[in-house]
This record gives C-alpha cells, structure tokens and sequence, in this order.
C-alpha cells in the first residue's frame, strides 16, 4: 500500500491578505515533509468558488510548486475538470506535459467532470454534457501527449493537425485517473483503463464491493492510453497522535469540520433536474456524519484518526479490501495547528508507515 | 465557518403563524402536480434567512406551485417562495410566503406546519410548450411565471429539498418564534423539465426585492403522491441549528 497526501486548500473565514498564504504555505511545508518522510504522492484538486472548502482552482501552479522542494514526491493533478468551458483539451495536454516535465517524470494525472452546481454554473456549463465531454477529453488526452501530430473533431471540441509541445517526460505518458464520487464512476474508469480515485470516506463493505466489480470490469477493459492504470486510490483523513484520546479528538475534529463545510456545496443534483448527475455523489454521507464541527463523537468506520496502532488497524484492513493507495487530508480550514499536523506525519511515518513497507507494488505504469 | 443569514426574527415575530401544538395529523395528498422553478438570487438576500441557518453558495430561492386535489381540507392549490440553504449540513428551504387557494387550507397551512399562508389564487396550466402558474392576492397577479419546453425525465432525477417555516410555539403561557422543519416524502409518477420563465414578480409584496431572479437555473414539472407529514424537528431560530434543533419525534 502506498500513502499519499491531496489538498483542497481550505481557507477559513475571515479572509485576510495573509490567510490564503499561510494556507498554501503550510500546505507547501506538509508537502516537503512529506516527501522527505517517504510519502508517494502529493493530490491537489480542480475547484472554483467554494468559499472556504477549497480556494485551488490552479492546482498546476501548486503542484509545479511541490515539484520545485522535493525529490522524489510524486505530483498529482486531480482533478482536472474535463469540460471545455474549464479547460480547454489543448491546454491540459500542454500544461501536464510542462508539469511532467518540470517534476522529472513525477507526474499523475486525474481527471473528472465536476459535481457542484456551484462550479458547473459559475462556467455556463450544461450540466447534462459533462460526462460526454470528459469522455472525449480522456480518449484524447493520451494521443495528444504521444502523437506527433494530433488532429481532432469531437462533438465538444476539434482543431486541424498540430505538433502539441512538449510531450510528456514520461513513456508512453503519466498515470491517468478518474475521480470517483457517485457509485458507478469507477466502472466508467475501468472501461477506459484508468485508475479509480475514489472521493469517499469510509464505509469498508461498500468499497470492497465496488471495489471487486471495478478489478473485474477492468480486465475486459478498452484503455484510452498506453497501459492500462488498475489502481484503486482511497481518500482518507490523518492526524496520528501518540496519545489515542488526543489523536481521536483533534482528527474527529478536523474531520467533522470538513464534512460540514463539503455539507455546503450545492451539488447539481439539489438544484438541477439532471440524468447526468444520477446520485449526489459522496454528499449524503458527508451529509450524515456531518452535524457540525463541534460533533466530536463521530467518526466515520476506517478513518486514520487517533494513535499509531488504531491506525495502522485501519489501513490495514483498507489494504484488505483491495485499496492500493490511500490519500490523506491533513487539514481542513487550519483546524490543527501547523506544527501538530508536521507532528503527525512524523509519527505516521515512524509508527505506521513500516507496517506497510513490504507490500509496497510498483507504479502502474509510467515511469 | 460559512456564513449564517441575518433576519432579525423579533419585528416579525407578532406576524408569524401561530402553531397550535406539535401533534400536527399528517396528510396524505394524493395525485399532486407539483411545478418548481429555481434561479439564483443576490447575495443581500441573507438578511431574509434565519440567523440559525447557512445560505447556498450561490444563495438560490424556488417558487413550487402545486396543486392538490385531494386533501382533509379538500381540494387547494399552494404556491411556495422559498430562499434555500442550510439547516446545519441539510439543504433546506427557508418558506418566505405562502399562498393557498382556501379559507380551510391557509387556516390549517398555518396552523398545524407554520407556513406564512395566505388566501390568494393560483392557477397551474399545461400548454403543449410550456406550463404556466399564476399567483395572484386580491385578485392582482403577483408572480407569473413559466416552465418552457418540458422534456421527460425521471421522476428520480427530481429532488424537492425539505421546507422549514418559522412559526409561534406555544412555550408555556408565551408563544415564541421556531424554525418548523416540513419533509414531504414523494413518489413519482411523472417529471418533465424546462426552463424557466418569471414573467412578472412583484417581489415589494413580500418585502423580498433580493429574491429576483438573477439567472435562472431550471423547472420540473412533477405528477406524485406525497403528504405532509407530522412534525419531527423544530429549532431555534436564533442560534445554529447544529445546536438549536429539538428532535419531536
């Protein structure tokens, strides 16, 4: 099992000049930490104007930033929104290819279509198209790192034959993933060869279900790349405390304060009569265990709160259920000081990280 | 912590419906067409949402035109403005007014739920292109607005977020304002969706000139049998619901 970190970049009210500085420098010192502790990756999303959820609506600037301070840190680009109106197809495969270039071959890219209406509305998106227009972007993307001269008509986008520069450092071309929220998405990522980066805390029986049919499908799989990426990523909340109590109370903390702020998020669903949208994703379960900041007692099942031997129980039993890599959130808003969650990436590498140190598996592909 | 909504309870409180008790009966309402539009609205519409509860980013409000043709009181047509958001992680709609075509409705409306209802005329029309609901109080039209194009959907790519009204409990010898939580359940028979049109909206009436329409979002057009159920939490207006809301039943 490999352990990553991803950031949403939570910013808390009152918004001072200062306050999304310290955010990302925080993030930025986590990040160095991390890949000098032996983390495998570093996760930045594609969000725009979640107010205080998630202010990192350029995730490229931010993980070319991780890229410049560490070594060996894989960087994580998920995920980009695969909508014209976000992002135009030309400009994802340009931009990833400098990202892949500047990071020495580190990069990993996800992708996905965006489930707030929030967002989906702030572009002048039509909500019933995004899951066809990632489809388009994800069969092209590769050909565009690859080709030397791609040329494309699409229902969503078209261009004549170009040489789109530069190619990716790495062969055939980085990881490709796809953001999994509403059930179901990671059989529409297992037919097209790409890993499920899954979005959803928790919840071990449902996961390992989804998790057997997603290994089942992709082996009948088409792949839209070179190779076929049949990983399966989990998020999950860290903070590893000496003291379990502490550990327990902090992380329910922080976790609770970042459920009820994704409570926030008005998702298409809620708002938007859509056949697109089928389910609201990871929101009803934030939903539930969200009933505010202050309700400590709750934590959702298999979560990495609390100390070094209820963790490692945790991710052990995740590694169980199929999940070859788990992605932590370290913070949400600055609920833990800085200083406690440096802290508690130390002691998870120290106490917990060696537990896993042999069932470690290769990269799937892309190096 | 995201943003709570500003209205200043106690000036309005004297106007609010008043609530007999909390044993409300439910009613099952049978065969109701039920028309929503959506648009987003202006952020200043904060000072119309309770201080216990968050707005929607972006702050968005529904006009739901229903009408029932079944019912303890018999035959009504309801129309609903409401200003959504949250009570704590939960959407929820705040009910600003409330329409009801007869004495018996708005008399039980604000009685047993606390919906602002007051007698007016709604009439809810289907052309071949588009649905029309007119909301009118002493005979002027307040609010015409429109569902264009219906297209089918399923009855499950529908969601209708749960209403709360502010009413008068009694407490004692005293009455005081609470946030009435209202959660119809929904079984679908037909939904179709268009887009909308508000043709005119006389928002002076309802004191709720930050309701109009900034950019419109959607409409649906439902066929379903629902109810309105007995009463299962009331909260605190004053304080976030997190910490304000009291479990019934």
């Amino acid at each position: 099992m490999k352990f990553g970190i991803f950031y949403e970049l939570s910013v808390p009210r009152p918004w001072t000049r200062e306050s999304e500085r310290t955010v990302y420098n925080n993030a930025l010192e986590q990040v160095k930490l991390a890949d000098e502790l032996g983390f495998d990756q570093v996760w930045a999303v594609e969000h725009h104007f979640l107010e205080e959820y998630s202010h990192c609506p350029s995730p490229e600037l931010f993980l070319t930033a991780c890229a410049m301070i560490t070594k060996r840190i894989r960087v994580g680009h998920g995920i980009i929104v695969c909508v014209p109106e976000f992002n135009h197809p030309i400009k994802i495969a340009e931009r990833t290819a400098v990202l892949d270039i500047l990071s020495g071959g580190r990069l990993e890219v996800g992708t996905g279509r965006s489930a707030t209406w929030t967002e989906l509305a702030g572009f002048n998106t039509n909500p019933d198209t995004t899951k066809k227009s990632w489809d388009e972007f994800v069969r092209c993307l590769p050909k565009m790192w690859t080709s030397e001269k791609f040329a494309f008509e699409g229902e969503f986008w078209s261009m004549p034959s170009r040489t789109i520069l530069p190619k990716v450092y790495q062969r055939p071309h980085p990881p490709m993933w796809v953001a999994v929220t509403s059930p179901g998405t990671e059989l529409d990522g297992a037919d097209r060869g790409l890993g499920s980066l899954g979005l959803t805390f928790g919840q071990f029986a449902e996961q390992e279900k989804r998790i057997a049919e997603y290994r089942r499908r992709i082996q009948l799989c088409n792949p839209v790349g070179e190779f076929v990426n049949d990983q399966v990523s989990t998020v999950n909340f860290l903070y590893c405390h000496e003291d379990d109590a502490i550990g327990l109370q902090r992380g329910r903390h922080m976790a609770n304060t970042f459920n009820y702020l994704a409570s926030q998020l008005s998702s298409v669903r809620e708002v938007f009569p859509a056949k697109s949208y089928p389910s609201l994703g990871l929101l009803p379960q934030l939903r539930r265990q969200a009933t505010g900041p202050e309700a400590s007692e709750q934590a959702g099942e298999g979560l990495a709160l609390g100390g070094p031997e209820r963790i490692t129980k945790a991710l052990k039993r995740w590694e169980s259920v199929g999940v070859d890599r788990v992605n932590f959130l370290l913070n949400t808003v600055e609920a833990i000081p800085q200083d406690d969650v440096l802290d508690s990436l130390r002691l998870f590498a120290k106490e917990v990280m060696p537990a896993f140190a042999e069932s470690k598996v290769p990269v799937a592909g892309g190096r | 912590m995201p943003l709570f909504g500003q209205l200043d309870v106690q000036p309005i409180a004297s106007r609010l419906a008043q609530l007999t008790d909390l044993d409300t009966p439910a009613w099952t309402l049978a065969g109701a067409e039920i028309l929503q539009l959506a648009w987003e609205v202006a952020d200043e519409s904060l000072d119309l949402l309770p201080r216990a509860m968050h707005p929607a980013v972006p702050p968005y409000a529904t006009l739901l035109v229903a009408a029932y043709p079944e019912s303890p009181a018999g035959p009504f047509n309801l129309a609903l403005l409401r200003l959504m958001g949250r009570a704590g992680a939960h959407p929820r709609g705040y009910v600003i007014a409330a329409v009801a075509s007869t004495p018996d409705s708005v008399h039980a409306l604000r009685r047993q739920w606390g919906f602002p209802a007051e007698l007016g005329g709604i009439t809810l029309r289907r052309y071949h292109d588009q649905v029309t609901a007119v909301v009118s109080r002493d005979s002027e039209p307040l609010i015409e607005a429109a569902l264009i194009n219906p297209e089918p959907i399923s009855g499950g790519d529908v969601q209708y977020i749960h209403s709360v009204t502010l009413a008068r409990l009694p407490e004692g010898d005293r009455s005081a304002p609470h946030l009435i939580q209202v959660d119809p359940h929904y079984t679908f028979r037909k939904a179709e969706r268009g887009r909308l049109k508000v043709r005119r909206f006389e928002t002076a009436v309802w004191n709720a000139k930050t309701l109009a329409p900034l950019a419109p979002i959607a409409a649906s057009i439902t066929t379903c049998d629902t109810d309105l159920p007995q009463i299962r939490f009331v909260m605190d207006a004053e304080v976030p619901v997190v910490k304000g809301t009291r479990k019934i039943r």
